[in-house]
Parts: structure tokens; sequence; C-alpha cells
């Protein structure tokens, strides 16, 4: 934890334009008229999303955002659009609506409001260290308990096996259900 | 002491120059963006976001060599092969309508 502070603390150009690329293509997404040129830049979007994840130290993270939102959804989106019609429009970006913007302009305020209670990255004062007794035991103990060396997976697949075995048999649920709604029970 | 932590000019170390160059493709990535959003075709549009994918790799590289996580290249490994596969599927949209993979 030590070595992260000074980290950090030194490196906001990489963060800033990180975070300036994810904002110009997430308003984008939103903003563009073609839906096949919103799908493109939401691909970027997620790309842009995933180097910041990795520069946050969460690979994992990282991974899960380039399979499932580079990926998968880009995919999907696209088997919807062949499914269904693309209208060719002449303007490049909708008409924003002001009562919705002003709606997301209020959530976003109150959200910015709570930020000033977050603790600092890497800060012994954070909440996750004020009941130390837990989590050194679970930095301490893990290896010894399940013989994963990563803590974060050892929760996810060790201490709460049984919880993640229920959420792939809702995702296998829910992809045998999609199959059957596209009539592809059969794959020849 | 690794090859991140040695000084290089200006009091600079290799790895705070390493992220100052992946700040730099973030930049380009920004200006490559302008391609994705203006088109005005959709080649333009996929050929610049293959173009951002690749960016990102390079992004995902430097920050593996500057943060001294190796583990980072397995990402930019799966990034490149993500890549390809988002250029294929939009390329084979555009051409063949109906037909994604």
């Amino acid at each position: 934890m030590t070595g992260l502070e000074p980290v950090v603390a030194q490196v906001t150009a990489i963060e800033a334009s990180l975070l300036v690329f994810v904002v110009l293509t997430a308003l984008v997404t939103a903003l563009a008229r073609d839906v096949l040129a919103a799908v493109i830049v939401f691909g970027a979007y997620s790309l842009g999303m995933a180097a910041l994840y990795t520069f946050y130290r969460a690979p994992d993270v990282a991974l899960t955002e380039a399979a499932i939102s580079a990926g998968v959804t880009t995919v999907l989106l696209l088997l919807t659009l062949a499914k269904t019609t693309r209208i060719d429009h002449e303007t490049v970006f909708e008409e924003v609506n002001l009562p919705a913007a002003g709606a997301a302009g209020f959530l976003f305020a109150g959200l910015a409001l709570t930020m000033g209670d977050v603790p600092a990255v890497g800060s012994r004062e954070a909440p996750v260290w004020s009941n130390p007794d837990v989590t050194q035991w679970y930095l301490t103990e893990t290896y010894a308990q399940t013989g994963v060396e990563n803590t974060v997976m050892a929760v996810l697949a060790a201490f709460r096996g049984f919880d993640t075995f229920g959420e792939a048999v809702v995702v296998f649920a829910a992809g045998i259900a999609a199959l059957i709604v596209l009539h592809r029970e059969v794959f020849a | 002491m690794s090859v991140v932590d040695t000084a290089l000019v200006a009091g600079y170390t290799v790895g705070e120059f390493l992220l100052f160059a992946a700040a730099g493709f973030v930049v380009l990535a920004i200006g490559m963006l302008y391609r994705a959003v203006k088109g005005p075709t959709m080649q333009d549009r996929v050929l610049a976001v293959n173009v951002l994918g690749t960016n990102t790799v390079v992004i995902l590289a430097l920050l593996a060599a500057a943060l001294s996580e190796p583990t980072f290249l397995d990402i930019a490994l799966v990034y490149a092969l993500l890549n390809f596969l988002m250029a294929i599927a939009i390329s084979k949209f555009t051409v063949e309508r109906g037909g994604v993979l």
C-alpha cells in the first residue's frame, strides 16, 4: 500500500487524458443520430474504460470490461441492428432533450456532492480498513484456507462459491431463454 | 531497483517517462475519435475504431511496463483479439447486411 501513494500523486496526465477520452466517447454515444455510429463509438468507450481500470490496478475488471463491453455487447447490438432496420440520417447528432438533460444534471450534481466523503486512493482511513480484524483475516488466511493467491478471486470463487455458482446458473438460463426466443435451439 | 526506477532525463524516471508516453497515446486516441464521429462513411468509422483499439493495446503495454505489472500484458492480448473481432463483425455487417459473425 505504501508504494501506491506516490504513483497516484504524480500520474495525473494519463488519468486526465483517459477521462477526457471516456467522457467524449460517452457523450458521442448518447448523442449520435446514427445507431451504427453509436455502437462503434461505444466500442471505443469500453476501450478507454478498460485502460482506465488497468491504470487503477484492477486488471480483472478490465478483462471483464474487454470481453463483455467491447466484444459481446458490440456483437449483440449489431445482431439486433441486422434483425431490425437502420434509418439513414442527414445530421450527425441528435437534438438534446432539455428536460431529460436537466434530470441527468440533477442526478450528476447529487452524486458529485457525495464525492467529498470518498477516501483517497490507498488511504489508511478508508472504511475498508475500519474493521481490520475482518480484512486482515482474509489477507492472512486466504492462501492457507483456499490455496488461491488472489484474495478477490478467493472470495468470489471459494468463500462465496455457491453464490457465484448461482449467478452462473442464472446467466446460463438466460442464454437458453435467448436461444429459444431466437429459434436457435439447435446448432447446425 | 528495477529499470523503471532509474533516472532518465531532467529528474524523471523511466517509469514516469513511459506514463507520459501513454498519456500522449491517449491524446492521439482523442484525435482519432474525430474520425470515428465525423465519418463520413462507415468504413472510416471501422478503421478509426480499429486504430483506437491498437492504440489501447499500446497504452496497456506501456502501463504494464511503467507500473511493473507484467500481468497487464494479458489484458493487452485480449484486447488485440477483441479488436480484430470487432472490426470483422462491423465490416461484415456493413457489407452483407444480416450477417455479423
